[in-house]
């Protein structure tokens, strides 16, 4: 089963970065779940959509742009697309929720012009939209290792800080944290993850793998900490069985990554569920005694 | 309904698209008002889901084929609204995390439905980002009748509909039945939803639907007025959206989501060079 994927450099490519973003995308979840931003995962993974389709259209028009791999548009529209939130969020004071749908519309909008523009509606563009085994290039590779080295450590580095912050805004800005920049190297975090993530599972389900995982962990975990084990354990062991699986049966990657996570997902709840219930029904029959 | 079968490829087009300018905003203001906005996005997604599952479906059974892929998206959008509602009281401290749930499941499902389907990319496109001339007649009946519907639920609906998307306590305490009214909501999303999407595309109903109610929001002093503006706003973008969509030869739902991104930038400047000019 899993030889195969040693076999073909570019099955080697797709696994290793799969291991990768099993790793990254519920490492980054669990802040965005608890901070309760797991919606802009989706807004961004929709704007580097845009950027990525703003490439191609260049691409065709400037020569120069050929040589520029697709992914660094995107995770420079992604990052524009984070700044564009904050700042919406700040216009619209009393319906705050309203600046995620407004950037995620807008940039799928202005991406789907851009691919009109290209005539971009094609296979390319399909594995964009879901993710693809045979995408991945050596470039793509190192790039997205690149990723995984800063990801880590900002994370290692700030650990402490992004704790604080996600659980009490209000304490850790009167601590002296800097709050907004902070905020902002987080979100520029998750613009890289998304863009590397992207080739894979495609856009459309980047944010699958962000919060998927973090929300089956959440059922079994008792500590933060625990949170992200359990998360990236879930993480990988959906992306490592879901791209075997995907490249045996000729299913989209994307696809078949997101349907396990969500059955791991159901499957947590369930157990918890009846778990939960046993214990409940035990303590019924005990209390009259 | 003679002169509908008279009509041609274009102008069902253009007439779907009127009728979506009046109800995606009008469902969008109560969406926007009730802080759930963003249930329309994870709603489209999982309306592919039932598209693809229908479209996987008639390949294999043979009864399925003369259905419109559209009654499963609906069916599929509705199923998702009620999970939703589900979701949110499985995950009592972190509610939003029941969209995100939903519409990862809706489009990865979607996606391993796509790839078992042997259809063209083309068509997908199509479903993905709307297509004006793809309105056959048989849709542009799905959608005259089920804006009727939704239209006159609202109208007649009108004040349930307002007090719970306000004040949910104070609605109960008054004897209406909260729980009803919200199914009846999720009713009336999932098929908005599922009319809207055959013109603008699964991935832009959502901007439909909040676009112009943020725009309308910034200038409307009242929840009626509110509406009113953003269904002006709504028919405007759909309009100039077919409009520049057929002259530049543009994917329809981006054309309309692109003119809605105007409007409300063009609404937003406007409102604040007022006030500017006001207070100076």
């Amino acid at each position: 089963m899993i030889e195969v994927f040693f076999r073909f450099e570019f099955l080697q490519n797709a696994f290793f970065t799969g291991i990768m973003i099993g790793f990254l995308a519920p490492l980054l979840g669990v802040f965005l779940v608890v901070k309760r931003m797991s919606l802009i995962a989706d807004a961004l993974s929709h704007v580097t959509l845009t950027g990525i389709a703003f490439s191609l259209l260049m691409s065709k028009y400037v020569t120069a742009f050929v040589l520029v791999n697709p992914l660094y548009m995107g995770i420079a529209f992604s990052v524009g697309g984070a700044l564009l939130i904050e700042q919406l969020r700040h216009v619209y004071t009393y319906y705050k929720e309203l600046a995620i749908p407004i950037i995620l519309s807008g940039g799928i909008g202005l991406g789907v012009v851009f691919i009109s523009l290209a005539d971009g509606f094609n296979t390319d563009l399909f594995n964009y939209l879901f993710g693809s085994v045979i995408a991945v290039t050596r470039v793509d590779l190192w790039t997205i290792l690149g990723i995984t080295v800063i990801v880590t450590t900002f994370i290692i580095i700030f650990y402490k800080e992004l704790f604080f912050l996600s659980f009490d805004e209000e304490q850790a800005a009167v601590a002296g944290l800097p709050r907004r920049w902070l905020h902002l190297m987080f979100i520029v975090m998750v613009a890289l993850v998304i863009a590397a993530s992207m080739r894979i599972v495609g856009i459309l389900l980047v944010s699958a793998l962000m919060s998927l995982p973090v929300a089956a962990a959440m059922q079994w975990a008792k500590s933060f900490k625990q949170m992200f084990i359990f998360a990236i354990l879930i993480g990988e062991g959906a992306v490592v069985f879901g791209l075997i699986s995907a490249y045996h049966l000729d299913l989209a990657p994307g696809g078949t990554i997101v349907m396990l996570a969500v059955g791991i997902l159901i499957l947590s709840i369930s157990v918890r569920k009846l778990r939960d219930g046993t214990v409940v029904s035990l303590r019924s029959i005990r209390r009259p005694a | 309904m003679e002169f509908l079968e008279a009509l041609t490829f274009i102008e069902r087009g253009v007439v779907a698209g009127v009728l979506i300018g009046i109800i995606a905003p009008l469902i969008g203001s109560f969406l926007v008002v009730r802080r759930v906005s963003v249930i329309s996005e994870s709603l489209s997604h999982v309306t592919l889901t039932g598209i693809s599952a229908a479209v996987l479906l008639s390949q294999t059974l043979m009864w399925v084929e003369g259905l419109n892929p559209l009654y499963f998206g609906a069916l599929f959008a509705l199923v998702g609204s009620l999970l939703i509602e589900k979701l949110r009281q499985e995950y009592h401290h972190f509610q939003e995390l029941a969209i995100p749930i939903i519409l990862s499941a809706g489009i990865g499902l979607s996606a391993v439905f796509i790839s078992m389907a042997e259809s063209g990319y083309n068509e997908w496109f199509s479903y993905l980002f709307g297509s004006i001339v793809s309105v056959t007649l048989s849709d542009l009946y799905f959608i005259l009748i089920t804006s009727g519907v939704v239209l006159t639920i609202v109208i007649l609906m009108y004040k349930e509909l307002l007090a719970v998307s306000f004040d949910q306590e104070f609605a109960k305490v008054t004897g209406i039945s909260v729980r009803s009214i919200n199914f009846l909501f999720s009713v009336l999303v999932a098929l908005v939803i599922a009319l809207s999407m055959q013109v603008v595309g699964i991935l832009l109903v959502g901007a439909l639907i909040t676009l112009p109610v943020a725009a309308a929001i910034r200038i409307g002093a009242s929840f009626r007025s509110i509406i009113i503006y953003s269904i002006i706003f709504g028919e405007l973008a759909v309009l100039l959206g077919v409009y520049f969509s057929y002259h530049l030869n543009i994917a329809t739902g981006g054309t309309i989501v692109m003119t809605a991104i105007t409007i409300l930038f063009v609404v937003s400047l406007g409102k604040r060079l007022w006030q500017w000019t006001t207070a100076a």
